[in-house]
């Protein structure tokens, strides 16, 4: 869809007069002013703003329908076994579940009943849907997977074929997809909501997300190299990374060598976090410690693999917690040694 | 002898009206035994009420309000919801612990639990130095001399082993921080554990110490006659020459005053806080 657009300049005007007109491509090389210098520019012309050939009436009828359209989704899909449930199976071990994907809010501190004092970050799961269902061949042959989405985006600044996706599950686009390795007893259909709830108090999970970009740093800074005095005659060299290795024998720097470069934005992963607390009215978790990413960034949040925290991971919500289930749960679930802010003073 | 029978006559009338009175005031008060209904029992006293006399001629004052500055989040990109979530947190807390109204300057006493202690509570009076955290991570400091050794204890307002935060004299200085008693005569920061609290109405305003400290000998742990620290508790015109005086002001900034960027009016967030903390507390 590109167009050849041609620009004109005559140079011969004292004022500088610049005229833009689309020739055909042919009639480029054929012009028959002498003195004019023709320039073409490529320039693709397949995009537009969504709202470019919009009246300001309709751009405000557009979002207010798309938003109206998308709470009756939500609405529709927070029953998903009134229409043609899947089959739900028992927990058994070797079990793999779905995760979720959840926006993290911050740290704060939390207390246990014998007076200690750890940190928590605050994990929000938002909008957090099963979008697709991958059966083992059409995946990698080894395992079935879920692709879960978080965070509801506007759909105007998204490609047709992202879209697509999400009118399939039948849910409003999402900001994040994210793929989950399940076992065949614990694929979900999709359109299913995901909650807080999924994960309980004293379970251990793993989070991934990409770490905050350093931009390019020092050897310091980013492989914690110890660099050089400060004073006693050196010149130049504080904060070097010294020798790169031996010299005449292999004669040459070994592949992997650390060096300066670009830090962080990476995808990091901290393994074997508990779970402290669940909110299940704003779908908040509790996670010990720190995790990778920045505030308001989207996290995978998934059972750990750590084969030394499997033992407490057991009898989860299989496949994930149904809110319409028989299940009522209170708004907060703390772990047994954790101190709740509303009790009287522990001894 | 005429005289006197008279006088026994008198005498006997007297004694008469003597009886009688005490006839009655004997029926009043065996009334009132009756009524009480113990039988041998003495008769306790009960005060009659203290009079409570309003001047109605003043109008009247409201109470001083009050927002603990770990309840104004900080001026950053975080949802609202995570201090919305934090601020019921400690809203549960205070409901449990009553946590007064103090500043930096004032003199408190602070009771916590310790595993390790006799009878398991520990008990600090000092000076608060200094308020610092939001959330639920906020912390105050405690300074005092405790023979002739300077401590400073940080405690954590929301921690559990908090029991019991008195305030002993409520008031504030002129600055917000006095990380500078560390520098300053011992004589500032010495408090007595054994002093009885001093009350101050809740319509009162808090009155301002305008004590101005008198240091010791430099070097100090830091330079607080720079501009950027902004000390007006300090005497300097005691340890410091003119000339020092002027010198500090090579590190002034004056144009950060200026740098709209930094400024944060948390006056409108204060009062939606003040009354969703009150509406709350009242539960």
């Amino acid at each position: 869809m590109a167009v050849w657009t041609c620009r004109l300049l005559r140079l011969s005007d004292a004022l500088v007069y610049r005229a833009t007109a689309i020739l055909p491509r042919t009639g480029a090389g054929t012009s028959p002013l002498g003195s004019v210098l023709v320039h073409c520019v490529r320039t693709a012309k397949t995009s537009t703003w969504w709202d470019e050939h919009l009246t300001a009436d309709n751009v405000e009828f557009l979002k207010r329908d798309v938003a109206e359209d998308y709470s009756r989704l939500t609405a529709a899909k927070l029953n998903p076994l009134k229409d043609e449930p899947w089959p739900r199976h028992e927990w058994e071990e070797q079990s793999r579940r779905v995760g979720l994907v959840a926006v993290k809010l911050g740290m704060m501190p939390m207390w246990t009943k014998s007076g200690d004092r750890h940190v928590v970050t605050m994990l929000q799961v938002q909008d957090c849907h099963v979008i697709k269902h991958m059966p083992k061949d059409e995946y990698d042959g080894r395992s079935a997977a879920l692709v879960v989405g978080a965070k509801n985006v506007s759909p105007f600044y998204r490609s047709v074929e992202y879209l697509e996706k999400f009118q399939n599950a039948g849910v409003p686009p999402k900001q994040k997809l994210t793929t989950f390795r399940v076992t065949e007893n614990a694929v979900i259909k999709p359109g299913t909501p995901l909650y807080a709830a999924h994960f309980r108090p004293g379970q251990y999970v793993d989070i991934t997300a990409k770490t905050i970009g350093k931009g390019f740093q020092g050897v310091m800074k980013r492989w914690g190299f110890k660099g050089q005095p400060a004073t006693h005659g050196q010149t130049k060299t504080h904060r070097r990374p010294g020798s790169l290795g031996p010299g005449g024998d292999p004669a040459k720097v070994f592949k992997g060598k650390k060096m300066p470069g670009r830090m962080g934005n990476v995808y990091d992963t901290a393994f074997g976090l508990k779970v402290w607390r669940v909110n299940t009215k704003n779908n908040i978790l509790y996670v010990n410690g720190s995790v990778p990413g920045h505030r308001n960034c989207l996290v995978k949040v998934r059972d750990t693999v750590l084969p030394r925290h499997l033992e407490k991971n057991k009898n989860p919500p299989f496949p994930t917690y149904f809110a319409d289930g028989d299940e009522e749960l209170p708004e907060d679930l703390y772990t047994e040694d954790m101190f709740q802010f509303g009790e009287p003073l522990p001894e | 002898m005429a005289a006197c029978t008279q006088r026994t006559g008198a005498l006997a009338r007297l004694i008469q009206n003597v009886q009688f009175h005490h006839e009655r005031m004997f029926s009043v008060f065996s009334l009132r035994l009756q009524a009480a209904g113990s039988g041998d029992k003495p008769p306790t006293f009960t005060p009659p009420s203290k009079p409570v006399i309003l001047d109605k001629s003043k109008p009247e004052e409201a109470a001083r309000r009050f927002v603990s500055p770990e309840f104004i989040p900080p001026r950053q990109r975080t949802a609202p919801l995570k201090f919305f979530l934090e601020r019921k947190d400690m809203i549960q807390r205070r409901r449990v612990l009553n946590i007064p109204e103090f500043y930096v300057g004032s003199v408190l006493s602070v009771t916590t639990s310790d595993p390790h202690a006799s009878n398991n509570t520990n008990r600090f009076v000092g000076i608060c130095i200094q308020r610092s955290g939001k959330g639920l991570g906020a912390t105050f400091i405690l300074r005092n001399i405790i023979d002739g050794q300077g401590v400073e204890i940080c405690y954590e307002l929301y921690n559990p082993r908090m029991k019991h935060i008195e305030v002993l004299k409520l008031e504030k200085r002129l600055d917000d921080n006095l990380m500078y008693l560390r520098d300053a005569l011992p004589e500032y920061s010495t408090f007595a554990f054994d002093v009885k609290p001093v009350h101050l109405s809740p319509t009162q305003e808090v009155p301002v110490n305008e004590m101005k400290v008198r240091m010791k000998p430099r070097p100090w742990s830091k330079r607080w006659e720079r501009p950027k620290f902004n000390i007006k508790g300090i005497r300097f015109d005691l340890c410091l020459t003119p000339e020092q005086m002027e010198h500090a002001q090579k590190w002034a900034e004056p144009w950060r005053q200026y740098d709209m960027l930094k400024e944060y009016d948390t006056s409108t967030l204060e009062e939606k806080i003040y009354q969703e903390v009150q509406a709350e507390l009242r539960k």
